[in-house]
């Protein structure tokens, strides 16, 4: 009778114990599942920041605003001094 | 009381028919479930099974990244940017004319084909498969019954026409159809993953089965490619090439050491971000065209001259003739150059010079060095479409075939295989694998010449950019070394054309070689023909900014005053 009473409070142990592990599954999951996401939505900022610092620093840009805005220019030979 | 029994047993004989009746009809029911069941259970087990995981099951393809390309700074080449899938099941969809006009707009479609595409006939229809990601928000806000959005990338390439040639482009399914989008497809692509869930008729997820592939994304490359380098050889080519109305130009420049590729450009060209790409421009000329390359081959013939010890540099060759008899036609220079040096052959370009000084050079030699030098073979650059040209073998040689072989003709290059020809010469006699990827390690060459050879070669061509018939290539301030091609085309009907390809392979600065760049201007017909003041000035240009770029000390003058330039024509047939 004993024996079985404590078999009877083992089983529902590992009763409870299964469930709890299933519903850790789950959540630990579900927080995986999020972390993905998030990443992948970071990625995608990232990849965008990153077409964007591209575009910014196309040589064409920079090139046009240098010559029109900044009135730059490659200086000629006789500009040019060569210190040795 | 008699007639009361008798009443009661009638009354339980009706009733013993009933029970029985009873019995028998749910006995039969029974068996009729029994049998429905075992029929079931037994023998439509299998496709029962099928269809109802048909039903349930759902595999999730899980996407994987495509990786990126990068130059060797880690500028951006090309990208996956995210879009969305917009898709409609046509047996729920449902719209009102002013939702569908709305809906129609977003998707840059016509109400004509939004119509088409949702007839009530069809399964689920892809209406835009690269919209953007706000664009598709406002379509989700219509709240139409049966259109959904989904996730995906489309590539992105910021470098536009610049490296559309070297990059290349993706298919809709996002696989490498040219470039290195192509040639690295495997590793760019990844392997996407999947996992199983189960759904619900609605679509509903129910539960995650837990059978999960977990994707692998792609690698990123990186390239040796120098972006600025890439950008100033598309703009120095766009303006030869526009400055002569030539039908193509194509310039490649590697780094001397390494062999490493650090721009690699074709001009006219296309934008790979826009659809419908014409297939004349798709071509990276640099690897997929070969041309005969004409008198930039005489540094290699002139090398295996003096290396087989057939002719020294100080020995004087006679061209006072003007022509020679190569079989049934004649081979002429430019100009009577007369009794001329061997360093002088090369600096004019002499026909004449380097026919005399080639035929001293036993076949089966000549057809060695040119052969040890990469011409007719493929670069083991592995770029989609690449060419391997044609050298025929020196037991197939006519006496024409041999004396054509030493001023470039009778056989075919490309103009990678070129620069790579010219890395022996900046590399004391070594010659260098060339590579588009960066290099980790030093990279060893392969020795083709004597080092004593190849310093007499390098002073040679030097001669070419200093007093010969490269003018337009020099570089302010640096010692240059290169030589001019300008070779008549061959026709459809294998004749030879009065069209031209003008070229120029040289190298800088000549006191410790840093960069090879090679050059091939295709049929200008404005101005010169000549590869010297045709692909000259791309050279000059691009070398310029190359030794800019990487700080390259200068080891020439400084020339203060602009100098008139005069045309030195380059030896034609």
């Amino acid at each position: 009778m004993r024996l079985n009473l404590i078999l009877y409070v083992v089983l529902i142990f590992f009763a409870i114990a299964t469930v709890n592990s299933e519903h850790q599954y789950r959540n630990n999951y579900s927080r995986l599942d999020i972390e993905k996401k998030t990443t992948s939505e970071l990625r995608d900022e990232k990849t965008k920041l990153e077409v964007e610092e591209s575009d910014k620093s196309g040589n064409l840009r920079i090139q046009t605003i240098a010559s029109e805005k900044l009135r730059m220019y490659a200086p000629n030979k006789k500009e040019v001094k060569v210190i040795r | 009381m008699i007639n009361t029994r008798k009443k009661q047993t009638e009354f339980f004989e009706l009733s013993k028919l009933r029970r029985r009746f009873v019995l028998i009809m749910i006995l039969s029911l029974f068996f009729a479930l029994f049998s429905r069941a075992i029929y079931l259970q037994a023998m439509q087990k299998d496709f029962l099974q099928k269809e109802a995981k048909n039903r349930s099951d759902r595999h999730v393809l899980l996407h994987a990244y495509r990786g990126k390309i990068v130059d060797r700074n880690n500028n951006v080449f090309a990208v996956s940017t995210p879009v969305q899938v917009i898709t409609a099941n046509p047996s729920i969809f449902e719209a009102s004319v002013k939702k569908k006009i709305k809906l129609a707009r977003l998707l840059s479609l016509s109400r004509r084909d939004l119509e088409k595409k949702v007839q009530k006939n069809k399964k689920e229809v892809f209406l835009n498969r690269q919209l953007s990601p706000e664009k598709a928000a406002q379509v989700i806000a219509l709240k139409i019954p049966g259109i959904s959005s989904n996730k995906d990338y489309k590539r992105f390439y910021p470098a536009k026409e610049v490296a559309a040639h070297l990059i290349g482009f993706t298919g809709i399914d996002g696989y490498g159809l040219e470039g290195i989008e192509l040639h690295s497809n495997k590793l760019l692509a990844g392997e996407p993953g999947y996992k199983k869930i189960l759904k619900t008729v609605a679509g509903k997820i129910v539960d995650d089965l837990q059978d999960v592939k977990i994707p692998r994304d792609g690698q990123d490359i990186q390239l040796s490619i120098d972006k600025r380098l890439q950008y100033s050889a598309y703009r120095a080519l766009e303006k030869a090439v526009e400055k002569h109305a030539a039908i193509s130009g194509s310039a490649i420049l590697l780094d001397a050491k390494t062999g490493e590729i650090l721009a690699m450009a074709n001009y006219p060209s296309y934008n790979p971000n826009t659809k419908g790409k014409s297939k004349d421009f798709i071509r990276n000329r640099v690897v997929t065209d070969t041309f005969e390359p004409g008198s930039t081959i005489k540094a290699i013939s002139v090398s295996a001259a003096l290396e087989s010890k057939s002719t020294k540099p100080h020995n004087i060759i006679d061209t006072s003739a003007g022509y020679y008899k190569v079989g049934r036609s004649f081979v002429k220079d430019t100009h009577k150059y007369g009794k001329i040096s061997v360093k002088e052959v090369i600096q004019k370009s002499s026909n004449i010079g380097a026919i005399i000084i080639g035929e001293k050079v036993k076949p089966k030699y000549l057809w060695n060095t040119l052969n040890n030098f990469g011409i007719g073979q493929k670069t083991g650059v592995s770029f989609p479409g690449e060419v391997g040209g044609k050298l025929m073998h020196y037991k197939n040689w006519r006496k024409t075939d041999h004396q054509s072989a030493t001023y470039g003709y009778g056989m075919s290059t490309s103009l990678i295989q070129l620069a790579r020809s010219y890395t022996v010469f900046a590399n004391q006699g070594n010659i260098k694998s060339v590579s588009l990827l960066k290099a980790k390690d030093l990279t060893l060459g392969r020795r083709v010449i004597s080092k004593k050879t190849s310093d007499e070669m390098l002073s040679m061509l030097e001669s070419v950019v200093k007093d010969g018939t490269a003018d337009h290539a020099k570089v302010n301030g640096y010692r240059v070394a290169g030589k001019t091609g300008t070779s008549k085309k061959v026709g459809p009907n294998g004749k030879y054309e009065s069209n031209y390809i003008g070229s120029f392979v040289g190298i800088a600065p000549v006191s410790n070689p840093k960069f090879v760049i090679a050059v091939m201007i295709d049929t200008p017909s404005i101005g010169s023909y000549y590869g010297g003041p045709v692909a000259g000035p791309v050279f000059s240009s691009l070398m310029a900014e190359a030794l800019k770029i990487y700080s390259i000390p200068q080891d020439g003058f400084i020339e203060n005053n602009e100098q008139k330039r005069e045309v030195k024509p380059d030896s034609i047939i």
